[in-house]
C-alpha cells in the first residue's frame, strides 16, 4: 500500500481516535450554568480551572490525591526491592530450590483480584487495617510483587556470576552487593517496573472499593466513580473535569515513558 | 556468621552453600508478604465456596451446594454469557485493530506521531474511560446528537438494550486498548530480521500475501502473548462495567466479575459470591494455560 494512502488511513482513524478526548476536554471546560446537554460538540466557554476546584471540593477529591499519590510512589517502592531481593537471592545467591520459590511469588499474579477480595475485608476488618493508609499500601505492595520479582529474576539472569564472585572477593557483605552493585546494575528495570505499577495503583478502583470508605484513604478512582454516581445528572461538566483531573497524570507520564512502557512489558512477557 | 578477615579461600571453597541462609533472608520477604497476603485469602475464599456464610454466623459446611445453586441460576448464566461476548470481543476488535495500525505504521515516515492517538486512552482508568463514553452514550448524549445532524433521530437504547450495552462497552474498551496493542505489535515487527523480508519482498511478495507468508508467523508467538493477555483481562472485566451501567438495567450488562461482587459486598452471600470467584479462577487459570503452551509449542516450531 502506497505510503499516502497508509498515512490517510492513519490520519483519519487516529482523529476519531481523538474526538472522545476533544468531547472530554471541551465539556469538561463548560461552567455548570453554561452546560447543556444538547450541545456536546462546540466550546462554549473556558471554566476548566473553576471546574477542577469544584471537582475538588465536591468530592474532596484533594483528600484522595494525596492519599494515592503515597500509595502510588510507597508501594511499587516496596514491591520492586522486594521483588529484586527475591531475584537476587534466587540467581545472584543461588537459592536452594530458587526455581520453585520463583513459580510460588510468581504464581501469586495468575489469579483474579476477585479471589482474594472477600477474606481481606474480613481480616481487614478484625485487623483494624480496614479503611487505613497502611492496609492500602500493604496490599497494594503484595499485589505487585509476583510481576516485580518476575521480572527481576530475568533481569539477574542476565548478569555474568563473575560479577558476584568479584564482589565477594573484595569483601562485600550479601547486603552491599544486593544494594550497591546489583540494584544500580538494574536501575532501568527497576524504573520500568515502578512505572507500570505506579499507573496500575494509581487507576485501581476495586481495591479501594472493597478496603477502604473514607475520604482520606479512599484512592481517587474509587472517589471520582462515587462522584460521578452522586453528581452525574446534575453537574456533568464538574465531573467529566473531575475525570480529566484524575487521568491527567497517568497519561502524561505514560506518554513521556512510552520506551520504559514498552521495556516493562516486554520484560514481563518473556 | 563468618568474621571479617577470614581468608577469601575458604569462602569460596564452601560456596553456595555459605550464602543459604542469606539467600532465604533475601527471598523471605518477598515469599512472606505472598503467602499471607495472596495465597491465605486463596485458600479461604476456596473453603468458603463449600459453606453457607453471611460473615456474621461462622461459616456452616454445604459441600458444593453453592455451585450447584449458582450453574442453576439464570443471572449466573446470563452474566457468563456476557462474559464470553467480552472475552470474544476484545479479542477481535482491540487486538485486531492493534495489529491493523501496527502495520499501517510499519517502516512509515512520522508512524511514531501517526500512533500518539492511539495511545492516549491507553493509561486512562477503567472509571476515566466510563466517565467518558456515559457521556457520548447517554441518552441524547454527544453520540446521538452527531447522529441527529445527519438526520438519522431514531437512534438505539446504546446503554439500556441488552446485548447493545456489552456491545458499546466492549467498543469503549477497544478505544483504550488498540494503542497497547499497537505498540506490542510494533516491537514485534521492529525485531524481523530483515533478510527473509528482503528475500520475499524481491521474489515479489507485497501487501497481504508479504503478511500471510512472512510477517503473520514471524509475528505468531507475539500474537500468542498479546491473545491471552486480552482473554486473562476479559475475563477479569469489572471497572468498566461498573462506572458505565453498574450491570444494568437489571442485571442485563452484568460479568462475572461484578456478580461476584453483588452477590459478596451487596447481598453478604458470601459462600454463593466466593464460589463464583472460584469458577472465574478455574476459568482464567485454563486461558492461561492454554496461551502458555500455544506461545511454547510456537516456539518450539521456530
Amino acid at each position: 500500500m502506497s505510503r499516502v494512502i497508509r498515512t490517510t488511513v492513519l490520519a483519519v482513524l487516529g482523529l476519531i481516535w481523538l474526538l472522545p478526548v476533544y468531547l472530554l476536554v471541551i465539556n469538561a471546560a463548560k461552567a455548570p450554568a453554561t452546560f447543556t446537554t444538547t450541545q456536546s460538540w462546540k466550546p462554549t466557554d473556558f471554566s476548566l480551572l473553576d471546574n477542577f476546584g469544584e471537582a475538588v471540593r465536591l468530592s474532596g477529591l484533594s483528600e484522595s490525591i494525596v492519599a494515592t499519590l503515597i500509595y502510588a510512589l510507597v508501594a511499587p517502592a516496596i514491591a520492586v526491592v522486594v521483588g529484586a531481593a527475591a531475584g537476587f537471592a534466587i540467581v545472584a545467591l543461588k537459592l536452594k530450590r530458587g526455581f520453585l520459590w520463583f513459580v510460588v511469588i510468581f504464581g501469586g499474579t495468575v489469579f483474579p483480584i476477585q479471589m482474594i477480595l472477600l477474606p481481606l475485608f474480613d481480616a481487614y476488618s478484625r485487623m483494624s487495617l480496614f479503611d487505613t493508609k497502611l492496609g492500602m499500601i500493604i496490599v497494594y505492595a503484595a499485589v505487585s510483587i509476583p510481576f516485580s520479582a518476575f521480572v527481576m529474576r530475568n533481569f539477574f539472569t542476565g548478569i555474568a556470576h563473575n560479577v558476584f564472585e568479584a564482589a565477594v572477593i573484595d569483601g562485600a557483605s550479601t547486603w552491599r552487593i544486593f544494594a550497591r552493585v546489583y540494584l544500580p546494575m538494574a536501575s532501568s528495570a527497576l524504573v520500568a517496573i515502578f512505572i507500570l505499577q505506579a499507573t496500575f495503583i494509581w487507576n485501581d478502583f476495586l481495591l479501594g472499593l472493597v478496603l477502604s470508605q473514607s475520604g482520606d484513604v479512599r484512592p481517587i478512582v474509587t472517589s471520582l466513580a462515587g462522584m460521578q454516581s452522586t453528581y452525574g445528572g446534575a453537574q456533568m461538566s464538574v465531573v467529566l473535569a473531575g475525570g480529566l483531573l484524575v487521568s491527567l497524570p497517568t497519561v502524561v507520564l505514560f506518554l513521556f515513558t512510552q520506551k520504559f512502557f514498552a521495556r516493562g512489558l516486554a520484560l514481563g512477557q518473556y | 556468621m563468618a568474621s571479617a578477615d577470614e581468608p577469601v579461600r575458604a569462602r569460596s571453597r564452601r560456596g553456595a552453600d555459605r550464602y543459604r541462609w542469606s539467600a532465604r533472608g533475601f527471598v523471605a520477604p518477598g515469599v512472606f508478604l505472598v503467602a499471607v497476603l495472596l495465597y491465605l485469602p486463596l485458600l479461604w475464599t476456596t473453603f468458603l465456596s463449600l459453606t453457607d456464610y453471611n460473615g456474621l454466623r461462622d461459616p456452616e459446611w454445604t459441600g458444593i451446594d453453592n455451585y450447584t445453586e449458582m450453574f442453576s441460576d439464570p443471572q449466573f448464566v446470563g452474566s457468563m454469557l456476557n462474559t464470553l461476548l467480552w472475552v470474544a470481543g476484545t479479542l477481535i476488535v482491540p487486538v485486531g485493530i492493534g495489529l491493523g495500525v501496527a502495520l499501517l505504521t510499519w517502516n512509515l515516515k512520522g508512524g511514531t506521531w501517526l500512533r500518539l492517538p492511539f495511545l492516549i486512552p491507553y493509561a486512562l482508568s477503567g472509571i476515566g474511560v466510563g466517565v467518558i463514553w456515559s457521556f457520548i452514550l447517554g441518552s441524547n448524549g454527544a453520540l446521538d446528537q452527531a447522529l441527529a445532524a445527519f438526520g438519522i433521530a431514531d437512534t438505539p437504547r446504546w446503554l439500556l438494550d441488552s446485548p447493545l450495552n456489552t456491545i458499546v462497552m466492549i467498543g469503549a474498551t477497544a478505544w483504550q486498548g488498540v494503542g497497547v496493542n499497537a505498540l506490542l505489535f510494533t516491537i514485534g515487527l521492529q525485531s524481523i530480521p530483515k533478510e527473509p523480508l528482503e528475500a520475499a519482498r524481491l521474489d515479489g511478495a507485497t501487501g497481504f500475501r508479504l503478511f500471510r507468508s512472512i510477517l503473520w508467523p514471524m509475528l505468531r508467538p507475539l500474537t500468542a502473548v498479546v491473545v491471552g493477555l486480552s482473554i486473562v483481562a476479559s475475563l477479569k472485566t469489572f471497572d468498566i462495567v461498573q462506572g458505565m451501567t453498574k450491570g444494568g438495567p437489571g442485571q442485563s450488562s452484568e460479568t462475572l466479575a461484578l456478580t461476584m461482587y453483588k452477590k459478596t459486598f451487596v447481598n453478604s452471600d458470601y459462600g454463593l459470591g466466593s464460589a463464583i470467584a472460584v469458577f472465574l479462577t478455574v476459568v482464567t487459570l485454563i486461558a492461561s494455560i492454554l496461551y502458555l503452551r500455544q506461545q511454547l509449542s510456537s516456539k518450539h516450531e521456530g
